[in-house]
């Protein structure tokens, strides 16, 4: 399964866009990732789910090249991640959760920016610039700073960001959240069409109901490991997707009452 | 409210100095550093009672009215000094600002300086002790009126400061700040350099007496009023005084009003017609070239735009020009002095860069993700620091020549500022990826310290200034050398210090470049 180092290896068998080998991540004694691994096949809808600090920003971090694992490997079609960063680098659209942007500026700059950095040349740069604002429904924002941006924009001109040198494998973390249903559904389809096109894509999320619609592939992780994974059937094994994974993680949990919260007490 | 007030201020200060252990330091050492200096204050004050009235009281109103005027601008200049409980935390709790006044006021009297400056304001009654013992009472009297505008004075500064750098009008702020800036340091200048520095010293005691009817004077001069008979003329500057202090207070109270329902960050709106970043042609040659560009050109937009920078280019400009003329009242050189402006003010800009990453913050991860060749961030962020930084020390480095009377010694100036520019652009290039520390996040008050960073940031800004001197050292030797010995040298110092500080700037992009590759991620780890 564990491919060779080395670029364009031939396509034998469906070999995995994205395949981690035993990532680990201590932060001080607490271990966010302990030994995962998992390998996204190409041209899936690849959805990661688990509760709060799962582990799931962290190991999509280390997968993306932005933090550097403690242990473990990442290949990206055969390239890995740490060893060879800048062969690896066009092949990934990253939509961090949590991290800033350069919100000086306004959006299609913002589009301009990320591609530029990429080295890519202007004309490029421009045609897709306007047709990612048009397709998120950016263009009329295009002349405010990202810095005036709702969290739901922000997180669209992210998403164009990690689009704009149309990479092969798409990491997104929470890319809805703070999103309406319009944009929502505008980014879904974006997402859809991507994969069609033969295209990887992964997300995080924790609303189930979001990932059972949309993704063809499923992983259940927490305490920084994978406790299921594969088609979404397969994981899913007959319950809903939500059933499971409660029963995956460890049961409801009674919930103490809050007798004085009411609206009466006082 | 006030017990409230002072005992959060106390719990935070344990919590931190218990966390940062290198606040404490800093804390210790400035308390060391202001018990040792209170003996030299009394001797002072021991030495003004035996001179007449009029000297007591030119000495202690112009040093009341510095204090005051250092009060006021050094926490604009260094951001992070400010430790003030932040008024927004206080925001939802729907606390009337009224009540919180009081408490946050006595709240500041937990630290060094305040606590050192409430002694240097009760000085003076050892002085007019030794004149009158009604001019020792006004004195008493007049001490918290002495320590009033500067406890508000710091928090108008940055209250002012942070609104109007928040605003997203910055552009046409930056340009009334520079006229202000020209519009005061040219007449300065100018003045100076006419009455030549010793000249300019002997005005002191007109100078005094306009300071003394000022609210940074009243209250030092009121004593002294007292002791020269005019008890009317003392009681007045004192009743003033307590108005000013009044008048302060309202002042203050209504920027933290403003602050409470609408936070500083929350300008209004920018609209930008044109894309700006994407460049009018291609650039041939290295992908990297094209990344450097995008870069220089994101970072000129902050240098505009963003508070942090605008405060940074504020006191990298400002910083020198206060050093000089402090140094020009004492020491008795007053032609070096002038001399070393350009050079001074080159050190600033360009050491100023150390932590230039930390800047960007999060948004640092578009680079890392994007994998931008190291030597390319490296050689963007100094390319937009040199698009101003450049003219800037060129034509500082001219006008201190001409001050000095020395236009024979410009081109030695110029060099010397340009070779101090690139080694400390070149030092920044290294350092600003090996020891980036945790500055304001981008849309906070850029007068706000992030809680952790004060040892992280004390090491890096040690070492970078230790590099940056060395690494200006040979075009400083060859100054110097043109300046006291033969100044027939200049050619060579200003070919010494083009050539010198172009390759040390390059050096530094690639050796940082090449760290930055390796690094990157990990300096991303430090910034989140």
């Amino acid at each position: 399964m564990t491919s060779p180092d080395g670029p364009a290896e031939p396509a034998r068998a469906p070999s995995p866009a994205l395949s981690m080998r035993g990532l680990v991540k201590r932060y001080g004694r607490t271990v966010a990732v302990a030994g995962l691994d998992l390998d996204i096949p190409a041209g899936s809808f690849y959805g990661v789910v688990g509760p709060n600090g799962a582990g799931k920003t962290t190991t999509l971090s280390m997968a993306t090249g932005l933090l550097v694992p403690d242990a473990g490997t990442v290949h990206v079609h055969g390239v890995d991640v740490w060893r060879h960063p800048t062969a690896a680098a066009p092949l990934l659209g990253v939509l961090p959760d949590g991290l800033r942007v350069f919100d000086r500026l306004t959006g299609p700059e913002l589009i301009s920016y990320a591609g530029l950095l990429r080295g890519m040349p202007r004309g490029v740069i421009e045609a897709r610039r306007d047709d990612l604002l048009r397709a998120l429904d950016l263009t009329p924002a295009g002349a405010t700073l990202v810095a005036d941006y709702s969290a739901g924009m922000t997180k669209k001109i992210a998403l164009a960001c990690a689009l704009v040198h149309a990479p092969r494998v798409l990491v997104l973390d929470e890319p809805f959240e703070a999103v309406d249903p319009v944009s929502a559904t505008a980014i879904r389809r974006i997402l859809q069409g991507f994969v069609a096109a033969g295209g990887t894509v992964v997300l995080s999320s924790h609303v189930m109901a979001l990932v059972e619609r949309m993704c063809d592939h499923v992983a259940v992780v927490a305490g920084g490991r994978v406790l299921a994974a594969g088609t979404l059937d397969a994981v899913r094994a007959g319950q809903d997707l939500e059933q499971r994974f409660v029963g995956l993680i460890g049961g409801e949990q009674a919930d103490p009452e809050l007798t004085w919260l009411r609206p009466s007490s006082d | 409210m006030v017990a409230t007030v002072v005992r959060l201020r106390a719990r935070i200060l344990r919590h931190t100095l218990a966390r940062e252990t290198w606040r404490l330091v800093v804390l210790i050492a400035g308390a060391l550093w202001a018990l040792s200096m209170l003996p030299s204050v009394a001797g002072g004050m021991v030495w003004l009672s035996g001179q007449p009235a009029e000297v007591a009281h030119d000495v202690l109103v112009v040093g009341g009215a510095l204090l005051v005027v250092g009060w006021t601008v050094v926490p604009v200049l260094i951001p992070g000094l400010d430790d003030a409980l932040d008024i927004d935390r206080f925001a939802t709790f729907g606390v009337p600002v009224r009540r919180l006044v009081p408490g946050l006021l006595a709240a500041s009297f937990l630290g060094v300086p305040t606590l050192f400056t409430t002694l240097v304001c009760f000085a003076p009654v050892l002085a007019w002790s030794g004149h009158a013992p009604a001019g020792a009472l006004t004195a008493a009297v007049a001490a918290p009126l002495a320590l009033a505008p500067c406890l508000l004075g710091a928090r108008l500064s940055t209250g002012l400061m942070a609104r109007l750098l928040g605003s997203r009008r910055s552009r046409e702020l930056g340009a009334v700040g520079g006229l202000l800036v020209v519009g005061a340091v040219v007449p300065g200048v100018v003045a100076v350099g006419a009455l030549g520095i010793e000249g300019a010293l002997e005005r002191v005691p007109a100078v005094a007496t306009v300071l003394g009817w000022t609210p940074l004077g009243l209250a030092w001069a009121a004593p002294a009023a007292v002791v020269q008979g005019d008890v009317a003329g003392g009681v007045l500057r004192l009743v003033l005084a307590a108005g000013w202090a009044v008048v302060g207070v309202l002042a203050w109270m209504l920027l933290l009003r403003r602050a409470l329902v609408s936070p500083p960050a929350r300008g209004g709106e920018v609209r930008r017609r044109a894309d700006s970043v994407l460049p009018a042609r291609d650039l041939v040659g290295r992908p990297g070239l094209v990344a450097a560009r995008a870069v220089s050109r994101r970072a000129l937009r902050y240098w505009g735009s963003d508070p942090r920078y605008v405060n940074a280019l504020l006191g990298a400009v400002v910083a020198p020009v206060a050093i000089v003329l402090l140094v020009a009242t004492v020491v008795d050189a007053p032609a070096a002095v002038a001399l070393s402006m350009g050079p001074l003010m080159a050190g600033s800009v360009g050491w100023g860069r150390h932590n230039d990453v930390a800047y960007d913050g999060s948004a640092f991860w578009m680079h890392v993700s994007a994998r931008v060749p190291g030597w390319a961030d490296r050689l963007g962020r100094a390319a937009a620091t040199l698009t101003w930084g450049l003219p800037l020390t060129v034509v500082v480095s001219l006008a201190g020549a001409w001050v000095a009377g020395r236009p024979d010694l410009g081109a030695a100036a110029v060099g010397a500022a340009l070779g101090v520019l690139g080694a400390g652009l070149g030092v920044s290039a290294v350092f600003s990826t090996v020891l980036p520390y945790p500055v304001a996040e981008a849309g906070a008050s850029p007068f706000v310290t992030p809680s952790g960073s004060v040892g992280a940031s004390m090491v890096a800004q040690v070492v970078t200034s230790a590099a940056t001197a060395a690494l200006s050292l040979p075009v400083l030797v060859a100054y110097g050398a043109t300046l006291w010995w033969n100044p027939a040298l200049a050619p060579v110092t200003l070919v010494l210090g083009v050539l010198g500080g172009a390759g040390v700037l390059l050096g530094g992009v690639r050796v940082g470049g090449r760290i930055f590759d390796g690094r990157a991620p990990r300096v991303l780890a430090r910034l989140r």
